[in-house]
């Protein structure tokens, strides 16, 4: 099975997304994510506003066999979530970076972004979990 | 791929909603080769298993099968199961994968000085189950039978492409379909005439969500060996039969006649989110029960679930919580079966 990982982004090793524009940092989960999940049918996500720590859940990601998490790449502010996702949960199986995104966050430490991950790196972590 | 009972099995093949639709709308093929299939013979075969099952022999007749459940002295369960009559000395058994070998010993434990020999057949044979609306259609230019003449619960031995098989008219999903057995030498070749008809595969996934929909109880959630089978609904199963003594059943009639502390009832969510296994149940901030088996059903598309709960909060339209997690969420006791097309 080959998977989409693209360049621009940056990973987490639980498997998040991370997309970096000015001070603002979109949030999904990747195409490995959702494969693993399968089925999405049901996703709870946090409320806008919600000061939110690295390394903290904020959301669950319900599908057919099992439920996943949303971890924080950085720490800040949830500006915007992504209310389409209530009813097409499936967004996520079907374009995990395009439609299927889940939060946006102000960040406040820049100094975090030197912890995630490269797509280089990221896909290490998917090949050693394959194993 | 996940380890069950053993066995390395695909949860899914592509999706588990789509397989699960497939079945519903044209026909799925499951491989339940994990299952264990025993072979009982001997003249006293009938006065065995009337002994031994709570579901009563005199309801069946040679080329049916009947669905029964094992229990030990206390009422709760060794396992359910399917038994076949193909003579009145020979009958075939259906058995639960991860109860294989506890149940052969308990069969061997409890032959006495009867006229009954064991085989057990499960490496020897695969399983699949063929299931589905159109599962008639498909199969039928395969079989040298006319499945039109197999009613429910019966069975025949035919030949599928020149191959032997013993095909039953049963199955797990709510769906007309067929449960069929043959030696290993055919299995790759049955399965690929299989899904040549148009059937999808379909894997554990969607196997579990389409029996949940049809509300078949599954051994180790709706019944185990700390749960009888009236706790767990199924009334019908456990019979008088005033002429048999058999294990189990000063208790089973007991607790059919006066009605049990806890039952198995049908659960939907009110709120948002998706219930499972062990997720606890309250009424009031009281513990009451616990779910047994939970999930998405692509049918109705909607949580569903199953849950062990105190048997005064069994009316439906009883309100409760069901703790997700740190929350607590809406439920509330609905009728069952949530879906069956059979």
């Amino acid at each position: 099975m080959e998977f989409k990982f693209p360049d621009e982004l940056k990973y987490l090793q639980t498997h998040e997304w991370v997309r970096i524009e000015d001070n603002i940092a979109t949030v999904g989960i990747t195409d490995y994510a959702q494969h693993q999940l399968g089925d999405i049918v049901y996703i709870e996500l946090p409320e806008i506003g919600t000061i939110v720590e690295k390394g903290s859940n904020v959301a669950e990601i319900e599908s057919v066999k099992a439920v996943g998490e949303l971890v924080m790449p950085l720490s800040g502010k949830i500006i915007e979530i992504n209310t389409d996702l209530s009813d097409k949960p499936e967004s996520v199986n079907s374009s995990p970076y395009g439609t299927g995104w889940m939060i946006r966050i102000e960040f406040n430490n820049v100094s975090e972004i030197d912890d995630l991950l490269t797509v280089e790196a990221y896909k290490e972590v998917v090949e050693a979990e394959k194993k | 791929m996940v380890d069950f009972a053993g066995f390395s099995m695909p949860v899914q093949y592509e999706s588990i909603i789509k397989e699960h639709e497939e079945v519903r709308t044209k026909a799925g093929v499951f491989d339940v080769s994990h299952m264990g299939e025993f072979l009982l013979e001997g003249n006293d075969v009938i006065d065995f298993l009337q002994y031994i099952m709570v579901n009563d022999l005199k309801l069946l007749e040679p080329s049916k099968g009947q669905y029964s459940c094992m229990c030990y002295e206390n009422g709760t369960v060794v396992d359910d199961l399917v038994y076949y009559e193909e003579a009145f000395d020979r009958f075939r058994m259906i058995v639960n994968a991860g109860n294989i070998e506890k149940d052969f010993q308990w069969l061997n434990e409890h032959i006495g000085d009867k006229d009954v020999k064991i085989t057990n057949l499960s490496s020897k044979r695969c399983r699949l189950a063929f299931q589905g609306p159109k599962s008639d259609d498909y199969l039928q230019p395969l079989v040298d039978i006319d499945l039109s003449t197999i009613n429910r619960f019966y069975f025949a031995h035919c030949k599928l492409n020149g191959m032997p098989i013993f095909i039953a008219r049963t199955g797990y999903t709510g769906e007309r379909g067929f449960e069929i057995s043959f030696d290993n030498e055919y299995a790759e070749k049955i399965w690929d005439e299989l899904i040549k008809t148009g059937a999808s595969p379909a894997g554990l996934g969607a196997r579990d969500s389409l029996r949940l929909e049809a509300t078949y109880s599954l051994y180790g959630h709706e019944i185990n060996d700390s749960i009888t089978p009236v706790e767990a609904g199924l009334f019908w199963l456990v019979k008088p039969k005033p002429d048999n003594e058999y294990i189990g059943k000063k208790i089973l009639i007991e607790q059919k006649t006066k009605g049990t502390d806890r039952i198995i009832v049908g659960l939907n969510l009110l709120d948002r989110g998706v219930i499972r296994d062990n997720f606890k149940i309250y009424k009031d901030g009281a513990e009451i029960g616990y779910v047994t088996s939970g999930g998405y059903s692509p049918t109705l598309k909607k949580t569903i679930g199953l849950g062990l709960i105190k048997k005064q909060f069994k009316a439906e339209g009883t309100e409760l919580e069901i703790q997700i997690r740190n929350k607590l969420l809406k439920g509330v006791v609905v009728s069952t079966p949530f879906y069956r097309n059979v």
